[in-house]
């Protein structure tokens, strides 16, 4: 009998266990295949690396921008090396998590759960079928890609994200259906490898959710690295066996010849086999349903992460995981999604935090906002990353930064500063006498903040 | 409001200060942070700045004066504004004296530091007392505006710091409590009269909706409230007959419409008849500010527009050049744009005359607000056909009320006649609007 068992070893699973060791308890984590889950194993950690791997070989080829000459103009990608290193920062990181899980105390346990009644859970390991008892569960199986209803994921051709991680090489044209954060994110990566990439997008623009003017940034400069982009667009058919993929796009149809097509319209809960309704527990196609304390219909039973819907992003996860293993260990403690950073690893980064321009101008009528482009930033012209800009959203009554949305270099790093300013509830005239080191990029975020309220020095 | 300024305290040690001059004079206007009096202790002398903006109203300790620290020097405030009543002197006494435990480390520094320091460590004293209190900056904002002790609020953030939410829950609550009669206020007088059946019924309806004034409300009722304190305003009325307006209309819409997509509607040529008219009147393009009456060439029409939330009054900007085509598509644009919320800030600023148009409600003539600063307003009524004596002859005429709102301050009854006039000039000749 365990005080507490969590099912799923991701972020928000291995979270919780933490959480909740450190409050005394004995805990169970039941994972089916890896500890770190998406993020560590399939997801954030590894496209980083890959990513990495892009700015690298980039920075490489137009190293004479620096003065930097090659002796022979010869530089290539090595794919077997690139994915060595890969799959040498997943197995750090996973390895930190075991090692996380050891100190800490939480017993792992590699199988599948399902709820027998809602106080027992039966678990299939390798070694057979053993049953779970404990006081409090935590529910923290994560999210799996979502197919085309008409072309299921077949792993070869029609790939997911996951898929597409472990190839060896990768395909000379590459068709993405969805152009969302995942979608060009694997465009941005792959285009700049090498691979000729087409990506069909259902909405007006990419990046549906964040402001327009962002997305037709990236889109500008994604075709800059030569990715074709189909917006208003669907496709219609995937034909394995003369692998074309049709899209209608809305100048006509297109037929496109791909070595791999990436589904990424988007991800759903992981519910199936949990067997969920034997426990009580309510859910929908969005996920479980919880409460703010990421309590489910049955009181002693938390869920947390991509399963119960919401905001899919890992550090969401570690929070809600948080929320409730504090919650199940009898503390109190409140989802707080306030200043939920977003950050999109393309080149160059999107990241965003707060409201976007269009649901803040919905707000606030005489919504105040500051931009200021990288171009007048001093480091950014020494780095050659003059494209992008920051963009502040100041509510105009008590000048409170309801959002900051950046798109240029280093965006998802200085977003931080961005994030700390809402966390904080700052008013802008708060910041005004701020000193931001210089010469750095995070100068661009204070000119801005201060060009809302007209006062930007070098704007 | 009035803002005391108070002998700081200079140091653990310190008891009582010395004034040693004033640097300003009483009625004297006085900037925020300008220095204002210089004070010393026994062991360091310092200049006190100023709190706010405004004009040190009273001396109440002139120079020599020796008193303890917390003692009201004099009041910085706006002309005709009271001076601080003893009950205020006693409680920022009490409050310095609170915070004087706190003032150790500010204490050293001052007495060890430069003036810069000192003056620092004065200010430190003065805020002192709701430092201790972990509040976000928007949070403490909101406070303030509303004149709400944010000390006595329980936060809810982290380590319970009090957040944004916090502070509007607490207004909020404070609004319902303080709201005229409750229940059990009412109760007592109302039984007297009636039966308690109907005293309780009574009590049950006198529970109004309360609606915070904020964000557009806000902006709106300040606005407005300022509009008529601080102006000489007045409305005229005069009808202009539209009836061959409204044929020459008719007669050109198709044409207008195939050639450039789009229906000028009758507002669009009553605007285009204003325009011209302030061409003409220059007088009634124009502002009044400070001391001086600025009179414009560009003509920036701004046109009201209604809301759910509110009024907008977004702006064409250099309407004068436009035809009528042209001016009736911005016009259109930046009302579509309004009612989407798609408008920039710079988009509903710097109109230099504005229309209003309740028209469409059934409103005949009205009486406008002006839009400050600007002088002149014009109010567009509903048209309606009306019998009318052209020579013998009883005709059909369709009229249009036009109510004209202007500063007197900048001009007179006449030149506004006259201005209407030439609006009603242009509506009734209406193949000038063409050219």
């Amino acid at each position: 009998m365990y005080d507490i068992a969590i099912i799923g070893g991701g972020p928000a699973g291995y979270v919780a266990a933490i959480t909740a060791a450190r409050s005394g308890k004995q805990v169970v984590l039941i994972e089916k295949k890896e500890l770190g889950g998406t993020c560590l194993n399939e997801g954030c950690m590894p496209t980083k690396a890959l990513l990495e791997c892009a700015d690298t070989y980039q920075h490489v080829l137009h190293a004479e921008r620096f003065g930097i000459e090659k002796a022979a103009d010869h530089v290539q990608v090595n794919w077997a090396k690139i994915n060595a290193y890969k799959q040498s920062i997943v197995q750090k990181l996973t390895g930190g998590v075991h090692y996380l899980m050891k100190r800490n105390q939480v017993q792992v346990i590699r199988g599948s759960a399902a709820f027998e009644n809602e106080r027992a859970l039966l678990v299939e390991t390798a070694n057979g079928t053993s049953k779970i008892e404990a006081e409090k569960f935590i529910v923290t199986t994560g999210a799996e890609p979502i197919a085309l209803p008409f072309a299921p994921f077949d792993g070869e051709w029609i790939m997911h994200s996951s898929h597409f991680l472990s190839l060896e090489t990768p395909p000379p044209v590459l068709v993405i259906v969805g152009g969302g954060v995942i979608g060009c994110e694997f465009a941005s990566v792959y285009s700049r490898l090498g691979s000729q990439v087409v990506i069909a997008e259902m909405a007006e623009q990419l990046l549906p959710g964040e402001d327009p003017d962002i997305a037709a940034f990236l889109e500008r400069s994604l075709k800059q690295q030569g990715v074709q982009i189909h917006l208003s667009s669907s496709v219609e058919a995937l034909d394995r066996t003369t692998r074309t993929a049709r899209i209608r796009t809305p100048e006509g149809t297109a037929e496109i010849k791909a070595d791999a097509v990436l589904v990424a319209i988007g991800r759903k809960p992981r519910l199936d086999g949990l067997l969920l309704e034997r426990a009580g527990v309510k859910a929908t196609a969005r996920g479980i349903e919880v409460n703010e304390q990421m309590q489910t219909s049955q009181p002693h039973i938390f869920a947390a992460g991509d399963a119960c819907g919401g905001i899919q992003l890992a550090h969401v996860a570690f929070h809600e995981g948080e929320v409730a293993a504090r919650n199940a260990c009898g503390e109190e403690a409140m989802l707080n999604l306030r200043a939920v950073p977003r950050c999109i690893y393309t080149s160059p980064e999107v990241a965003s935090v707060g409201l976007t321009e269009r649901q803040a101008r919905e707000k606030y009528a005489g919504l105040l906002v500051g931009e200021f482009p990288f171009s007048a930033n001093g480091k950014a012209m020494i780095l050659q990353e003059t494209a992008g800009k920051v963009k502040v959203l100041v509510e105009p009554t008590y000048h409170e930064i309801v959002g900051i949305t950046l798109v240029g270099a280093r965006a998802t790093e200085l977003i931080g500063q961005a994030a700390l300013m809402m966390h904080a509830e700052m008013t802008a005239d708060a910041m005004e006498n701020f000193i931001a080191p210089h010469p750095t990029l995070s100068e661009i975020l204070t000119e801005a903040v201060r060009g809302a309220l007209g006062h930007a020095i070098h704007g | 409001m009035a803002e005391n300024i108070i002998m700081p305290k200079l140091g653990m040690a310190m008891v009582e200060g010395t004034v040693i001059a004033w640097k300003k004079r009483e009625g004297e206007a006085v900037k925020k942070g300008e220095g204002i009096v210089d004070i010393s202790s026994e062991k360091i002398e310092m200049e006190v700045e100023a709190a706010a903006d405004g004009v040190l109203l009273k001396i109440e300790v002139p120079a020599g004066g020796v008193v303890p620290y917390g003692t009201v020097l004099g009041v910085i405030g706006q002309p005709g504004e009271l001076a601080a009543t003893p009950a205020v002197v006693a409680e920022a006494h009490a409050k310095a004296e609170s915070a004087a435990t706190l003032a150790t480390a500010d204490g050293q520094s001052a007495a060890t530091g430069t003036s810069a320091g000192a003056s620092i460590a004065a200010t430190a004293v003065l805020e002192r007392p709701r430092d201790g209190v972990k509040i976000s900056p928007v949070a403490r904002k909101i406070a303030e505006e509303a004149g709400f002790d944010f000390t006595t609020i329980a936060g809810t953030g982290p380590q319970g710091r009090i957040t944004k939410e916090d502070v509007e829950r607490a207004i909020k609550a404070a609004q319902e409590t303080a709201a005229p009669p409750t229940a059990a206020q009412a109760a007592p007088v109302a039984i007297a009269v009636e039966t308690s059946e109907r005293a309780a019924d009574r009590a049950a309806e006198s529970q109004p909706e309360r609606i915070p004034v904020a964000g557009m409300r806000k902006v709106i009722a300040e606005r407005m409230y300022q509009s008529l304190q601080q102006s000489a305003q007045l409305t005229i009325t005069m009808q202009a007959d539209i009836t061959e307006l409204l044929q020459l209309k008719e007669k050109l819409s198709p044409e207008i419409e195939s050639r450039y997509q789009l229906k000028p509607s009758v507002t669009d040529w009553i605007a285009r008849a204003v325009v011209l008219a302030l061409a003409k009147h220059k007088q009634m393009n124009s502002a009044l500010l400070d001391d001086r009456i600025e009179l414009y060439d560009d003509i920036h029409l701004g046109v009201a527009v209604a809301l759910d939330k509110g009024l907008v009054v977004p702006v064409v900007r250099h309407a004068g050049k436009m035809t009528l085509v042209e001016l009736s598509r911005q016009l259109k644009s930046v009302s579509a744009r309004a009612k989407q919320n798609q408008l920039a800030p710079e988009e509903m600023k710097g109109s230099t005359f504005t229309i209003t148009n309740l028209g469409s409600y059934g409103v005949d003539t009205f009486t406008p607000v002006l839009n400050p600063p600007e002088t002149g307003i014009l109010g567009i009524g509903a048209a309606k056909d009306t019998p009318v004596f052209v020579g013998d002859e009883l005709q059909r005429r369709s009229l249009l009320p036009l109510s004209l709102t202007f500063d007197h301050r900048v001009l007179d009854g006449a030149p506004a006649a006259a201005f209407l006039a030439t609006v009603r000039s242009y509506l009734e000749a209406p193949h000038s609007l063409l050219i």
